[in-house]
């Protein structure tokens, strides 16, 4: 039996439509695996000494101790947005003559091998073996890695259950931000008492015993959900929410491209895939903090500045607009041959762009904070990514024919759609052209300059707005039945 | 209506179609039968430009389909759920397709009324996504989705197949409206020899993706579909 599970896992695998990309892509993704493990390991492995400087007075496992809670929150916030519930394979599998309870076995044991389980594993791993060879006790250590991993585990099977409920998610949201709060204002720190439960883990090995038993019941708990609801309209069925339709008709001021504008706000409110990608162009939002935080970047070389710039409000743009055309793709075939011009379709596309790019600019206003050179910069970076990167991004999505499915979120790693060498190349003028526009004349006149300069170029740009439409219209023409014809097929 | 001339679809030089001449004036019911592989939705594609001929061309209206966009005001067509958007309900999305079509929200309201009894009441205020319909039920809502705004060529595949036997007599009648009363081209393509006898007033069959037989609709027509394909 196991035989045969492990042998279908295995195809699952092997087949799985990352590994039947190029082999570029394979090369790409095995290096960002590991680039990120190696991260993580080095991450684990430095953290002991970095503590040590850092906070000479307080014992680097403390610390940790007193931290870790963060740590648990961070990971289970990760994982309701990027983790697949297991529970969507077990069809083929029901009227199989296997008994269920092996089956609920094998699909929870399954995601003991996510890759989300592994961060955990590489950084606290190096870790602890760190703390060995500085003579910590090695029961005491061995004891609290043990329970660490079984925190982990845990994590990975309450994030099952999470998923099925949004008041368990908004409940743990809202405590996050209450706990954060509360420790910013110094009213209430969390961390110390939270702290003293993890240090009584580690200087009483012996209570690792409740980590585990809590492991054991979130397993017991979910095995049981999903033994109780294994039927086609039980757990595994998808959830058929009612809808709540809101009205969008003040968006008709829009002429032509109301029925497109009003269509995408659906399309984006309705489904996973780009409600993660809306969630993911806020974090960008936060981009700037590592660069205006470095006095480094601010007096030496402002013109890497430039990129943080065009990055904090293209967030959206550079995210939901390299998929351009793929958004559509489950319905492709209708909107070709429907009555639709196709200039109407690229010119709503570019004015969602627009709209997101202000609204990241308004957004961005407590930049304000670092200087108004910096909010500038800003600015001017914001009509760059309007003037320029919209019609970029634009034409880089003519050349992107992958098809996506709307209401599936992204596995991690698995997120290879649109991941292509020629985004690749498409996505380097939409970083680099910020930095140099901003070093020519920033090198040989002044800072100022830069700034005018790069908001000259988005302002020309806007201008020519209708010229690049045309051009990227033609394109899009051209490529039109083989995008038909690759959207239609099945992944 | 719609001209066919010399028109051909190969893939790595195998023809999947070849059509010589094919005329479909305008009013006319028209019917494609013919086994799986026998080149009816590469046809269609063809029809709505979808995919590009090999040789030849299609005029409709005297429009180049290949050439021009200026087919697409007047032909609506439905060929499987992909035309359907998921995340929008079934009102949402005529509602769009009318905006497309130049229809406000009245017009299509309108329309809609006339389908009451072809939707059975499952699919309008049903608060439910297009996406988690049934397959029957999501073909009802592109069906009627490609009636909207007086379309002048409707071109449908397989529009019986998944539908229950009350919907598809009704499916029937308002196919046979259209081209009696209206005056409009329908293009209809199933694997149901008697329904499509019932609804066209022309057959086609095709066969490995060229012309085996051109019929006008009579009493003997069933038979003769029939005796064509139990060879």
């Amino acid at each position: 039996m196991i035989k045969h599970f492990l042998s279908l896992e295995w195809k699952q695998f092997k087949r799985a439509s990352y590994f039947q990309k190029g082999l570029a892509i394979k090369i790409l993704l095995f290096l960002a695996v590991l680039y990120f493990g190696g991260i993580a390991i080095f991450m684990g492995g430095v953290m002991f000494f970095a503590l040590e400087k850092t906070f000479p007075d307080i014992d680097p496992i403390v610390m940790v101790n007193n931290f870790l809670i963060y740590w648990i929150l961070f990971e289970l916030m990760i994982r309701y947005f990027m983790q697949q519930l297991p529970v969507m394979n077990i069809k083929p599998l029901m009227i199989i003559p296997i008994t269920r309870n092996s089956v609920i076995h094998y699909l929870l044991g399954k995601t003991i091998l996510s890759f989300f389980n592994f961060i955990s594993l590489l950084i606290f791993l190096p870790f602890s073996i760190v703390l060995l060879f500085q003579g910590y006790p090695v029961v005491n250590v061995v004891l609290w890695f043990f329970a660490i991993m079984c925190i982990n585990m845990s994590i990975n099977f309450l994030n099952f259950l999470i998923n099925k409920s949004n008041t368990v998610f908004y409940g743990i949201a809202s405590l996050v931000i209450i706990i954060v709060v509360l420790r910013y204002f110094n009213i209430f720190d969390i961390t110390e008492p939270v702290g003293v439960l993890f240090n009584g883990l580690y200087n009483q090995p012996y209570l690792a015993i409740i980590p585990f038993l809590i492991m054991i019941g979130l397993y017991k708990v979910n095995f049981d959900f999903i033994r109780k609801g294994f039927y086609l309209d039980g757990a595994i069925s998808k959830k058929t929410k009612e809808v709540h339709a809101t009205d969008l008709s003040w968006m008709n001021r829009f002429g032509n491209l109301a029925p497109f504008l009003k269509n995408d706000i659906k399309m984006i409110t309705r489904n996973a895939r780009p409600k993660q990608v809306v969630m993911m162009s806020f974090f960008f939002l936060f981009y700037g903090l590592f660069f205006f935080t470095q006095s480094v970047y601010i007096e030496k070389m402002p013109y890497i500045l430039a990129f943080a710039a065009m990055f904090i409000t293209g967030g959206f743009l550079l995210s939901f607009g390299q998929l351009v055309p793929s958004w559509d793709s489950e319905y492709y075939k209708m909107l070709m041959s429907q009555n639709i011009p196709y200039r109407q379709y690229l010119e709503s596309k570019w004015y969602l762009m627009v709209v997101a790019v202000a609204v990241s600019f308004i957004l961005s206003t407590p930049y304000i904070y670092f200087g108004w050179d910096i909010y500038l910069m800003i600015a001017a970076g914001a009509l760059f990514n309007i003037g320029l990167n919209t019609f970029i991004t634009l034409f880089g999505g003519a050349l992107n024919r992958v098809p996506i499915e709307l209401n599936t979120k992204a596995k991690a790693f698995s997120n290879t759609n649109g991941f292509n060498p020629t985004q690749l190349l498409i996505a380097l003028p939409k970083m680099l052209l910020p930095i140099l526009i901003f070093f020519i004349p920033y090198h040989f006149i002044s800072f100022n300059a830069g700034l005018i300069a790069l908001a000259l170029t988005g302002a020309l740009g806007i201008v020519f707005k209708n010229f690049f439409l045309n051009k990227i219209e033609n394109i899009y023409q051209k490529g039109k039945y083989k995008t038909v014809a690759a959207f239609s097929e099945k992944k | 209506m719609i001209t066919v001339n010399n028109l051909s679809k190969s893939y790595n030089g195998v023809q999947v179609l070849h059509l010589e001449n094919l005329d479909i004036p305008k009013g006319q019911s028209f019917g494609l039968v013919g086994n799986n592989g026998a080149g009816k939705t590469t046809f269609f594609s063809l029809l709505l430009d979808l995919i590009q001929p090999t040789t030849g061309y299609i005029k409709s209206k005297d429009i180049l389909v290949n050439e021009s966009e200026a087919w697409k005001p007047f032909t609506s067509s439905f060929i499987d759920e992909s035309f359907l958007i998921g995340y929008l309900t079934a009102e949402e999305y005529f509602y769009f397709i009318g905006e497309l079509r130049g229809q406000n929200k009245s017009d299509v309201d309108a329309l809609l009324a006339q389908f009451e009894d072809f939707f059975h009441d499952e699919i309008l205020g049903k608060k439910k996504y297009l996406r988690d319909l049934s397959k029957g039920n999501q073909k009802k809502a592109g069906i009627v989705a490609a009636l909207i705004g007086n379309p002048e060529v409707i071109i449908l595949d397989e529009p019986f197949a998944n539908l229950d036997p009350t919907t598809q007599i009704r499916l029937k009648q308002i196919i046979k409206d259209l081209a009696k009363k209206q005056g409009v081209t329908v293009l209809v393509s199933s694997h149901d020899l008697m329904h499509v006898t019932d609804v066209c007033e022309r057959i086609v069959v095709l066969e490995k993706g060229e012309i085996v037989k051109d019929l006008a609709t009579s009493e003997a027509t069933l038979k003769e579909l029939e005796a064509h394909f139990t060879n």
